[in-house]
Protein backbone atom coordinates (compact mmCIF):
# COMPACT_ATOMS: atom_id res chain seq x y z
CA UNK A 1 0.00 0.00 0.00
CA UNK A 2 2.72 2.61 1.06
CA UNK A 3 4.72 1.92 -2.46
CA UNK A 4 2.34 3.35 -5.34
CA UNK A 5 1.78 6.24 -2.94
CA UNK A 6 5.19 6.37 -2.65
CA UNK A 7 5.04 6.59 -6.03
CA UNK A 8 2.77 8.98 -7.24
CA UNK A 9 4.28 12.53 -7.06
CA UNK A 10 2.85 14.94 -4.44
CA UNK A 11 1.46 17.37 -7.26
CA UNK A 12 -0.58 14.16 -8.12
CA UNK A 13 -1.28 13.41 -4.73
CA UNK A 14 -2.49 16.35 -3.78
CA UNK A 15 -5.03 16.52 -7.01
CA UNK A 16 -6.37 13.29 -6.03
CA UNK A 17 -6.84 14.47 -1.98
CA UNK A 18 -8.87 17.47 -3.36
CA UNK A 19 -10.89 15.07 -5.62
CA UNK A 20 -11.39 12.89 -2.85
CA UNK A 21 -10.20 9.81 -4.36
CA UNK A 22 -9.41 7.91 -1.25
CA UNK A 23 -12.73 8.92 0.84
CA UNK A 24 -15.31 5.93 1.44
CA UNK A 25 -18.18 7.31 -0.20
CA UNK A 26 -20.91 9.69 1.49
CA UNK A 27 -23.41 8.10 2.52
CA UNK A 28 -26.17 10.54 3.84
CA UNK A 29 -27.14 11.27 0.17
CA UNK A 30 -28.06 7.05 -0.34
CA UNK A 31 -31.25 8.15 1.81
CA UNK A 32 -32.40 10.13 -1.35
CA UNK A 33 -32.59 6.46 -2.50
CA UNK A 34 -35.08 4.61 -0.60
CA UNK A 35 -37.68 7.27 -1.65
CA UNK A 36 -41.05 8.05 -0.21
CA UNK A 37 -43.98 7.74 -2.56
CA UNK A 38 -45.36 11.17 -3.91
CA UNK A 39 -48.02 12.34 -1.38
CA UNK A 40 -51.35 12.86 -2.96
CA UNK A 41 -52.69 16.16 -2.51
CA UNK A 42 -54.76 16.61 0.16
CA UNK A 43 -58.23 16.39 0.35
CA UNK A 44 -60.86 19.03 1.95
CA UNK A 45 -61.48 16.82 4.76
CA UNK A 46 -58.23 16.87 5.64
CA UNK A 47 -57.22 20.45 5.56
CA UNK A 48 -60.21 20.97 8.25
CA UNK A 49 -59.26 18.37 10.04
CA UNK A 50 -55.85 19.87 9.92
CA UNK A 51 -56.97 23.23 10.95
CA UNK A 52 -58.71 21.91 14.17
CA UNK A 53 -56.49 20.13 15.86
CA UNK A 54 -54.26 23.54 15.34
CA UNK A 55 -56.54 25.43 16.88
CA UNK A 56 -56.90 23.27 19.75
CA UNK A 57 -52.45 23.30 20.23
CA UNK A 58 -53.41 26.95 19.30
CA UNK A 59 -54.22 27.34 23.30
CA UNK A 60 -50.75 25.66 24.36
CA UNK A 61 -47.92 27.69 26.15
CA UNK A 62 -46.06 28.33 23.41
CA UNK A 63 -48.27 30.63 20.97
CA UNK A 64 -49.52 32.25 23.63
CA UNK A 65 -46.01 33.35 24.74
CA UNK A 66 -45.38 33.96 21.36
CA UNK A 67 -48.31 35.97 21.23
CA UNK A 68 -47.33 38.24 24.16
CA UNK A 69 -44.03 38.78 23.26
CA UNK A 70 -44.92 39.91 20.22
CA UNK A 71 -47.61 42.32 21.40
CA UNK A 72 -45.00 43.63 23.89
CA UNK A 73 -42.22 43.93 21.62
CA UNK A 74 -44.02 46.08 19.03
CA UNK A 75 -45.36 48.66 22.05
CA UNK A 76 -41.85 49.02 23.00
CA UNK A 77 -40.80 49.58 19.41
CA UNK A 78 -43.39 52.46 18.86
CA UNK A 79 -43.30 53.99 22.25
CA UNK A 80 -39.40 54.15 21.47
CA UNK A 81 -40.65 55.56 17.61
CA UNK A 82 -42.85 58.53 18.69
CA UNK A 83 -39.50 60.15 21.26
CA UNK A 84 -37.24 59.99 18.02
CA UNK A 85 -36.94 63.17 16.46
CA UNK A 86 -39.55 64.40 13.36
CA UNK A 87 -38.93 62.73 10.07
CA UNK A 88 -37.56 64.69 7.23
CA UNK A 89 -36.49 68.04 9.94
CA UNK A 90 -32.80 69.33 8.02
CA UNK A 91 -31.68 69.54 11.94
CA UNK A 92 -32.05 65.84 13.02
CA UNK A 93 -28.83 64.96 14.48
CA UNK A 94 -28.12 62.15 11.45
CA UNK A 95 -27.59 65.25 8.43
CA UNK A 96 -23.74 66.29 10.41
CA UNK A 97 -20.81 67.18 8.47
CA UNK A 98 -20.51 63.57 7.28
CA UNK A 99 -23.32 63.48 4.33
CA UNK A 100 -21.90 66.67 2.92
CA UNK A 101 -18.36 66.38 2.96
CA UNK A 102 -19.66 63.22 0.74
CA UNK A 103 -22.05 65.22 -1.27
CA UNK A 104 -18.81 67.77 -1.61
CA UNK A 105 -16.23 65.50 -2.39
CA UNK A 106 -17.81 62.83 -4.25
CA UNK A 107 -16.56 63.85 -7.89
CA UNK A 108 -13.24 64.89 -7.19
CA UNK A 109 -12.15 61.68 -4.53
CA UNK A 110 -13.99 59.06 -7.26
CA UNK A 111 -15.09 60.33 -10.37
CA UNK A 112 -19.09 59.44 -9.88
CA UNK A 113 -21.32 62.14 -9.62
CA UNK A 114 -23.92 59.37 -8.17
CA UNK A 115 -23.52 59.81 -4.41
CA UNK A 116 -24.69 56.55 -2.95
CA UNK A 117 -22.59 54.54 -5.97
CA UNK A 118 -19.32 56.37 -5.26
CA UNK A 119 -19.32 56.07 -2.09
CA UNK A 120 -20.22 52.86 -1.74
CA UNK A 121 -17.81 51.88 -3.39
CA UNK A 122 -14.74 53.79 -2.67
CA UNK A 123 -15.45 55.29 0.95
CA UNK A 124 -17.17 52.52 2.40
CA UNK A 125 -15.88 49.61 0.46
CA UNK A 126 -15.34 47.21 2.60
CA UNK A 127 -19.01 46.70 3.30
CA UNK A 128 -19.48 46.02 -0.09
CA UNK A 129 -16.56 43.94 -0.49
CA UNK A 130 -18.20 41.71 2.53
CA UNK A 131 -21.43 41.67 0.90
CA UNK A 132 -20.10 40.08 -2.64
CA UNK A 133 -18.44 37.66 -0.38
CA UNK A 134 -22.05 37.09 1.06
CA UNK A 135 -23.69 36.86 -2.65
CA UNK A 136 -20.13 34.24 -3.24
CA UNK A 137 -21.33 31.84 -0.26
CA UNK A 138 -25.01 31.81 -0.88
CA UNK A 139 -24.36 30.13 -4.93
CA UNK A 140 -22.00 27.99 -3.08
CA UNK A 141 -24.12 26.72 -0.51
CA UNK A 142 -27.38 26.54 -2.54
CA UNK A 143 -24.74 24.26 -5.21
CA UNK A 144 -23.68 22.22 -2.09
CA UNK A 145 -27.84 21.37 -1.10
CA UNK A 146 -28.82 20.97 -4.93
CA UNK A 147 -26.20 19.86 -6.61
CA UNK A 148 -27.40 16.62 -9.34
CA UNK A 149 -24.94 14.63 -11.36
CA UNK A 150 -24.66 11.39 -12.03
CA UNK A 151 -23.08 10.24 -8.52
CA UNK A 152 -26.12 11.40 -6.29
CA UNK A 153 -29.56 11.25 -8.58
CA UNK A 154 -31.26 7.77 -8.68
CA UNK A 155 -32.33 6.20 -12.29
CA UNK A 156 -36.12 7.50 -12.05
CA UNK A 157 -35.01 10.76 -11.36
CA UNK A 158 -32.66 10.92 -14.27
CA UNK A 159 -35.03 9.31 -16.45
CA UNK A 160 -37.95 12.10 -15.86
CA UNK A 161 -35.53 14.63 -16.18
CA UNK A 162 -34.78 13.51 -19.30
CA UNK A 163 -37.92 12.94 -20.69
CA UNK A 164 -39.37 16.45 -19.15
CA UNK A 165 -36.49 17.66 -21.45
CA UNK A 166 -37.33 15.56 -24.47
CA UNK A 167 -41.25 16.91 -24.03
CA UNK A 168 -39.96 20.70 -24.27
CA UNK A 169 -38.19 20.04 -27.22
CA UNK A 170 -40.80 18.82 -28.68
CA UNK A 171 -43.15 21.36 -27.99
CA UNK A 172 -41.94 24.71 -27.45
CA UNK A 173 -43.57 27.17 -26.15
CA UNK A 174 -44.22 29.61 -29.01
CA UNK A 175 -45.36 32.97 -26.87
CA UNK A 176 -42.42 32.56 -24.83
CA UNK A 177 -39.88 32.04 -27.51
CA UNK A 178 -40.89 34.66 -29.58
CA UNK A 179 -41.37 37.20 -26.67
CA UNK A 180 -37.69 35.97 -25.55
CA UNK A 181 -36.13 36.89 -28.97
CA UNK A 182 -38.17 40.60 -29.06
CA UNK A 183 -36.89 41.38 -25.36
CA UNK A 184 -33.79 40.06 -24.55
CA UNK A 185 -31.51 42.04 -26.83
CA UNK A 186 -33.10 45.11 -25.28
CA UNK A 187 -32.62 43.79 -21.48
CA UNK A 188 -29.16 42.76 -22.39
CA UNK A 189 -28.37 46.52 -23.69
CA UNK A 190 -29.89 48.56 -20.80
CA UNK A 191 -27.97 45.56 -17.96
CA UNK A 192 -25.31 47.08 -19.36
CA UNK A 193 -26.27 50.80 -19.62
CA UNK A 194 -27.30 50.93 -15.61
CA UNK A 195 -24.07 48.70 -15.13
CA UNK A 196 -21.90 51.12 -16.83
CA UNK A 197 -23.59 54.50 -16.64
CA UNK A 198 -24.05 54.09 -12.64
CA UNK A 199 -21.73 56.71 -11.51
CA UNK A 200 -23.33 59.07 -13.68
CA UNK A 201 -27.69 57.97 -12.84
CA UNK A 202 -29.52 56.26 -10.40
CA UNK A 203 -28.24 52.66 -10.97
CA UNK A 204 -24.66 51.14 -10.23
CA UNK A 205 -23.42 47.65 -10.00
CA UNK A 206 -26.04 45.59 -7.98
CA UNK A 207 -28.97 47.22 -9.78
CA UNK A 208 -27.04 46.49 -13.63
CA UNK A 209 -26.09 42.56 -12.32
CA UNK A 210 -29.83 41.89 -11.02
CA UNK A 211 -30.96 43.11 -15.04
CA UNK A 212 -28.06 41.03 -16.50
CA UNK A 213 -28.91 38.10 -14.43
CA UNK A 214 -32.69 37.96 -15.39
CA UNK A 215 -32.16 38.62 -18.71
CA UNK A 216 -29.74 35.02 -18.84
CA UNK A 217 -32.69 33.71 -16.98
CA UNK A 218 -35.53 34.57 -19.77
CA UNK A 219 -33.12 33.45 -22.62
CA UNK A 220 -32.11 30.11 -20.77
CA UNK A 221 -35.87 29.43 -19.97
CA UNK A 222 -37.37 29.99 -23.80
CA UNK A 223 -34.70 28.51 -25.37
CA UNK A 224 -33.53 25.47 -22.94
CA UNK A 225 -30.38 24.71 -21.29
CA UNK A 226 -28.33 23.25 -24.86
CA UNK A 227 -28.70 27.12 -26.59
CA UNK A 228 -27.22 29.16 -23.55
CA UNK A 229 -24.57 26.50 -22.91
CA UNK A 230 -22.71 28.07 -26.21
CA UNK A 231 -22.15 30.95 -24.57
CA UNK A 232 -22.05 30.17 -21.14
CA UNK A 233 -21.34 27.08 -19.65
CA UNK A 234 -20.07 26.12 -16.04
CA UNK A 235 -16.63 27.29 -16.68
CA UNK A 236 -17.37 30.70 -17.75
CA UNK A 237 -19.64 31.11 -14.64
CA UNK A 238 -17.26 29.94 -12.08
CA UNK A 239 -14.71 32.04 -13.92
CA UNK A 240 -17.01 35.45 -13.57
CA UNK A 241 -17.42 34.47 -9.74
CA UNK A 242 -13.83 34.29 -9.04
CA UNK A 243 -12.80 36.77 -11.20
CA UNK A 244 -14.96 39.25 -9.81
CA UNK A 245 -14.73 38.97 -6.79
CA UNK A 246 -10.70 39.01 -6.96
CA UNK A 247 -10.63 41.78 -8.98
CA UNK A 248 -12.59 43.63 -6.76
CA UNK A 249 -10.46 42.52 -3.74
CA UNK A 250 -7.28 43.29 -5.37
CA UNK A 251 -8.35 46.96 -6.32
CA UNK A 252 -9.85 48.26 -3.64
CA UNK A 253 -6.60 46.23 -1.74
CA UNK A 254 -4.51 48.73 -3.84
CA UNK A 255 -6.50 51.54 -3.71
CA UNK A 256 -6.56 51.30 0.47
CA UNK A 257 -2.80 50.78 0.38
CA UNK A 258 -1.69 53.56 -1.98
CA UNK A 259 -4.22 55.99 0.02
CA UNK A 260 -3.03 55.07 3.42
CA UNK A 261 0.38 55.62 2.66
CA UNK A 262 0.70 58.70 0.31
CA UNK A 263 2.04 56.73 -2.47
CA UNK A 264 0.62 58.26 -5.79
CA UNK A 265 -1.81 56.30 -8.01
CA UNK A 266 -0.95 56.04 -11.56
CA UNK A 267 -4.30 53.61 -11.75
CA UNK A 268 -6.80 55.65 -10.47
CA UNK A 269 -6.02 59.08 -12.35
CA UNK A 270 -5.94 56.82 -15.50
CA UNK A 271 -9.39 55.27 -14.65
CA UNK A 272 -10.76 58.48 -13.63
CA UNK A 273 -11.86 57.10 -10.52
CA UNK A 274 -11.76 53.66 -9.36
CA UNK A 275 -15.64 53.31 -9.10
CA UNK A 276 -15.89 52.32 -12.87
CA UNK A 277 -14.02 48.56 -12.76
CA UNK A 278 -15.28 47.90 -9.05
CA UNK A 279 -18.61 48.04 -10.60
CA UNK A 280 -18.21 46.08 -13.06
CA UNK A 281 -16.97 43.41 -10.55
CA UNK A 282 -19.75 43.80 -8.56
CA UNK A 283 -22.47 43.38 -11.30
CA UNK A 284 -20.56 40.34 -12.91
CA UNK A 285 -20.95 38.77 -9.14
CA UNK A 286 -24.19 39.74 -8.85
CA UNK A 287 -25.39 38.41 -12.03
CA UNK A 288 -23.76 35.29 -11.52
CA UNK A 289 -25.46 34.68 -8.75
CA UNK A 290 -28.76 35.62 -9.99
CA UNK A 291 -28.44 32.66 -13.08
CA UNK A 292 -26.66 30.59 -10.34
CA UNK A 293 -30.04 30.54 -8.31
CA UNK A 294 -32.00 29.90 -11.58
CA UNK A 295 -29.71 27.22 -12.37
CA UNK A 296 -29.51 25.20 -9.27
CA UNK A 297 -33.54 25.39 -8.45
CA UNK A 298 -34.36 24.12 -12.12
CA UNK A 299 -32.05 21.78 -12.92
CA UNK A 300 -29.58 20.89 -10.16
CA UNK A 301 -26.53 21.93 -12.73
CA UNK A 302 -25.19 24.76 -14.21
CA UNK B 1 -47.67 63.31 -2.63
CA UNK B 2 -48.70 62.92 0.93
CA UNK B 3 -51.83 61.05 0.02
CA UNK B 4 -49.97 58.42 -1.74
CA UNK B 5 -47.52 57.88 0.43
CA UNK B 6 -50.67 56.94 3.27
CA UNK B 7 -52.36 54.74 0.54
CA UNK B 8 -49.09 52.97 -0.36
CA UNK B 9 -48.90 52.38 3.75
CA UNK B 10 -51.84 51.06 3.97
CA UNK B 11 -51.43 48.87 1.03
CA UNK B 12 -48.37 47.51 2.53
CA UNK B 13 -50.05 47.19 5.55
CA UNK B 14 -53.09 45.17 4.23
CA UNK B 15 -50.26 42.77 2.14
CA UNK B 16 -48.23 41.90 5.54
CA UNK B 17 -51.48 40.94 7.22
CA UNK B 18 -53.10 39.00 4.68
CA UNK B 19 -50.42 37.25 2.80
CA UNK B 20 -49.67 34.23 5.40
CA UNK B 21 -53.84 33.46 5.62
CA UNK B 22 -54.18 31.80 2.18
CA UNK B 23 -54.50 28.26 1.86
CA UNK B 24 -52.64 27.59 -1.31
CA UNK B 25 -49.11 29.05 -1.33
CA UNK B 26 -49.26 30.20 -4.82
CA UNK B 27 -51.35 33.48 -3.84
CA UNK B 28 -49.19 33.94 -0.88
CA UNK B 29 -46.17 34.22 -3.12
CA UNK B 30 -48.03 37.02 -5.26
CA UNK B 31 -49.08 38.68 -2.58
CA UNK B 32 -45.82 38.97 -1.42
CA UNK B 33 -44.80 40.48 -4.46
CA UNK B 34 -47.55 42.93 -4.79
CA UNK B 35 -45.96 43.83 -1.49
CA UNK B 36 -42.26 44.57 -2.80
CA UNK B 37 -43.88 46.33 -5.37
CA UNK B 38 -45.31 48.84 -3.20
CA UNK B 39 -42.31 48.86 -1.49
CA UNK B 40 -40.23 49.89 -4.16
CA UNK B 41 -42.57 52.59 -5.14
CA UNK B 42 -41.92 53.84 -1.59
CA UNK B 43 -38.62 53.74 -2.24
CA UNK B 44 -38.94 56.09 -4.93
CA UNK B 45 -40.90 58.94 -3.38
CA UNK B 46 -38.03 58.61 -0.49
CA UNK B 47 -35.58 59.78 -3.37
CA UNK B 48 -33.87 56.66 -3.60
CA UNK B 49 -33.79 55.68 -7.40
CA UNK B 50 -30.77 52.92 -6.39
CA UNK B 51 -33.09 51.22 -4.03
CA UNK B 52 -36.06 51.43 -6.30
CA UNK B 53 -34.12 50.04 -9.08
CA UNK B 54 -32.58 47.18 -7.42
CA UNK B 55 -35.97 46.08 -4.84
CA UNK B 56 -38.20 45.74 -8.47
CA UNK B 57 -35.53 43.63 -9.67
CA UNK B 58 -34.44 41.45 -6.35
CA UNK B 59 -37.84 41.76 -4.44
CA UNK B 60 -40.31 41.21 -6.81
CA UNK B 61 -38.29 39.70 -10.04
CA UNK B 62 -35.59 37.31 -8.70
CA UNK B 63 -37.26 36.79 -4.94
CA UNK B 64 -40.37 35.64 -6.78
CA UNK B 65 -39.16 33.37 -9.23
CA UNK B 66 -37.14 31.74 -6.46
CA UNK B 67 -40.22 31.24 -4.95
CA UNK B 68 -42.33 29.83 -7.87
CA UNK B 69 -39.54 27.27 -8.30
CA UNK B 70 -39.17 26.06 -4.66
CA UNK B 71 -42.64 25.64 -5.17
CA UNK B 72 -42.69 23.88 -8.05
CA UNK B 73 -40.08 21.71 -6.47
CA UNK B 74 -42.45 20.60 -3.44
CA UNK B 75 -45.34 19.77 -5.54
CA UNK B 76 -47.29 22.94 -3.93
CA UNK B 77 -48.59 24.90 -7.66
CA UNK B 78 -51.40 23.12 -7.93
CA UNK B 79 -53.52 23.37 -4.78
CA UNK B 80 -55.94 21.14 -3.53
CA UNK B 81 -56.90 18.53 -5.89
CA UNK B 82 -60.69 19.44 -6.21
CA UNK B 83 -59.32 22.23 -8.24
CA UNK C 1 -49.28 62.17 20.42
CA UNK C 2 -51.78 61.41 17.34
CA UNK C 3 -49.12 64.38 15.74
CA UNK C 4 -45.86 62.81 16.23
CA UNK C 5 -47.15 59.50 15.11
CA UNK C 6 -48.83 61.34 11.55
CA UNK C 7 -45.16 62.80 11.62
CA UNK C 8 -43.36 59.35 12.04
CA UNK C 9 -45.82 57.46 10.01
CA UNK C 10 -43.08 55.59 7.72
CA UNK C 11 -41.08 54.56 11.15
CA UNK C 12 -44.37 53.20 12.86
CA UNK C 13 -45.43 51.13 10.16
CA UNK C 14 -42.21 49.51 9.97
CA UNK C 15 -42.22 48.70 13.14
CA UNK C 16 -46.34 47.38 12.78
CA UNK C 17 -44.52 45.15 10.02
CA UNK C 18 -41.84 43.96 12.07
CA UNK C 19 -44.13 42.91 14.44
CA UNK C 20 -46.05 41.09 11.69
CA UNK C 21 -42.88 39.55 10.38
CA UNK C 22 -42.04 38.19 13.73
CA UNK C 23 -45.20 36.73 14.94
CA UNK C 24 -45.53 34.99 11.04
CA UNK C 25 -41.80 33.70 11.74
CA UNK C 26 -42.51 32.38 15.11
CA UNK C 27 -46.26 30.69 14.85
CA UNK C 28 -46.47 29.83 11.15
CA UNK C 29 -46.55 25.98 11.23
CA UNK C 30 -45.93 25.69 7.41
CA UNK C 31 -41.67 26.51 6.40
CA UNK C 32 -42.77 28.64 3.17
CA UNK C 33 -44.60 31.02 5.26
CA UNK C 34 -41.87 31.51 7.82
CA UNK C 35 -40.05 32.62 4.93
CA UNK C 36 -42.47 35.05 3.80
CA UNK C 37 -42.58 36.09 7.14
CA UNK C 38 -38.62 36.65 7.37
CA UNK C 39 -38.51 38.92 4.34
CA UNK C 40 -41.65 40.71 5.48
CA UNK C 41 -39.38 41.95 9.10
CA UNK C 42 -36.53 42.82 6.46
CA UNK C 43 -38.49 44.76 4.43
CA UNK C 44 -39.44 46.38 7.21
CA UNK C 45 -36.05 47.15 8.80
CA UNK C 46 -34.66 48.88 5.43
CA UNK C 47 -38.15 50.97 5.38
CA UNK C 48 -36.74 52.17 8.38
CA UNK C 49 -33.54 52.73 8.14
CA UNK C 50 -33.82 54.78 4.22
CA UNK C 51 -36.62 56.85 5.96
CA UNK C 52 -34.20 58.14 8.27
CA UNK C 53 -31.96 59.61 5.92
CA UNK C 54 -34.77 61.85 4.18
CA UNK C 55 -34.41 65.46 4.32
CA UNK C 56 -37.56 67.14 3.30
CA UNK C 57 -38.24 68.89 0.15
CA UNK C 58 -34.28 68.04 -1.40
CA UNK C 59 -33.54 65.85 -4.29
CA UNK C 60 -32.08 62.92 -4.87
CA UNK C 61 -27.93 62.86 -4.45
CA UNK C 62 -26.94 62.87 -7.71
CA UNK C 63 -24.92 65.96 -7.71
CA UNK C 64 -25.41 67.65 -11.21
CA UNK C 65 -22.54 69.84 -12.38
CA UNK C 66 -21.35 72.00 -10.97
CA UNK C 67 -23.75 72.55 -8.20
CA UNK C 68 -21.92 71.27 -5.34
CA UNK C 69 -23.99 72.37 -2.94
CA UNK C 70 -25.40 69.76 0.10
CA UNK C 71 -28.44 71.60 1.06
CA UNK C 72 -30.01 70.43 -2.10
CA UNK C 73 -29.69 66.72 -1.41
CA UNK C 74 -30.82 63.91 0.80
CA UNK C 75 -28.20 62.33 3.34
CA UNK C 76 -27.27 59.59 0.89
CA UNK C 77 -25.36 57.33 3.83
CA UNK C 78 -28.90 55.59 4.97
CA UNK C 79 -29.44 54.12 0.83
CA UNK C 80 -26.42 53.36 0.58
CA UNK C 81 -26.73 50.51 3.72
CA UNK C 82 -30.02 49.49 2.72
CA UNK C 83 -28.92 48.80 -0.70
CA UNK C 84 -26.27 45.75 0.56
CA UNK C 85 -29.02 45.00 3.00
CA UNK C 86 -31.38 43.91 -0.03
CA UNK C 87 -28.99 41.88 -1.92
CA UNK C 88 -28.11 40.35 1.17
CA UNK C 89 -31.58 39.58 2.21
CA UNK C 90 -32.22 37.58 -1.55
CA UNK C 91 -29.44 35.50 -0.30
CA UNK C 92 -30.59 34.23 2.62
CA UNK C 93 -34.07 33.44 1.36
CA UNK C 94 -32.52 31.79 -1.16
CA UNK C 95 -30.60 29.72 0.75
CA UNK C 96 -33.62 28.76 2.88
CA UNK C 97 -35.78 28.42 0.28
CA UNK C 98 -32.83 25.61 -0.82
CA UNK C 99 -32.93 23.98 2.59
CA UNK C 100 -37.23 23.73 2.38
CA UNK C 101 -36.38 21.60 -1.41
CA UNK C 102 -34.27 19.27 0.54
CA UNK C 103 -36.31 19.03 3.68
CA UNK C 104 -39.26 18.20 1.50
CA UNK C 105 -37.41 15.65 -0.86
CA UNK C 106 -36.22 13.52 2.23
CA UNK C 107 -39.43 14.08 4.40
CA UNK C 108 -42.03 14.54 1.95
CA UNK C 109 -44.14 17.24 3.86
CA UNK C 110 -43.15 20.98 5.21
CA UNK C 111 -45.56 21.41 7.92
CA UNK C 112 -43.92 21.80 10.79
CA UNK C 113 -45.79 19.27 13.39
CA UNK C 114 -46.25 16.22 10.50
CA UNK C 115 -42.35 16.89 9.97
CA UNK C 116 -41.30 16.52 13.76
CA UNK C 117 -43.52 13.48 13.76
CA UNK C 118 -41.91 11.89 10.96
CA UNK C 119 -38.39 12.72 12.47
CA UNK C 120 -39.23 11.22 15.61
CA UNK C 121 -40.23 8.02 13.92
CA UNK C 122 -37.41 7.82 12.10
CA UNK C 123 -35.37 8.38 15.44
CA UNK C 124 -37.39 5.43 16.67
Amino acid sequence: MSEPHGKKSLGERFVSWVNGDGETKDRTLFVMECRMPRPPCRREEEHRKLEKRRVKKFLGWYPLAAGLICVALVAILVSVVLAMPLFGHPDNPTNNEVPTYYLEHTEEDTGAVNAVTGMILTYRGFDTLGESCVLFMAVTSVMILLWQDVKNTDEHDLQKLAREEEIKRKNPDVVLQYAAKVLTPFIFLFALYILFYGEESPGGGFSGGTVLGGGLILYSCAFGFGRIHTFFNSRIFNFLRLCGLLLYAGLYGYYTFTGANGLGDPLVSAFGGLSLPIDFAVGMVVASTVYGFYAMFTRGEL
Amino acid sequence: MTVLEYILLAGLLICAITAPFFRRLLVTVIVYSTFSLMMAVLWTLLQSPDLAITEAGVGAGVSGMLFFLALKKINELKGTSDE
Amino acid sequence: MLNALLENRFAVIAVILFGIGFVNVMMQFNLLKKVVGFNIMDSAVFLFLASLGYVGGRGAPIVTEGVVDASLYINPIPSGLVLTGIVVSVSVTAFSLALIVRIYKKYGTIELDELLERVKKEED
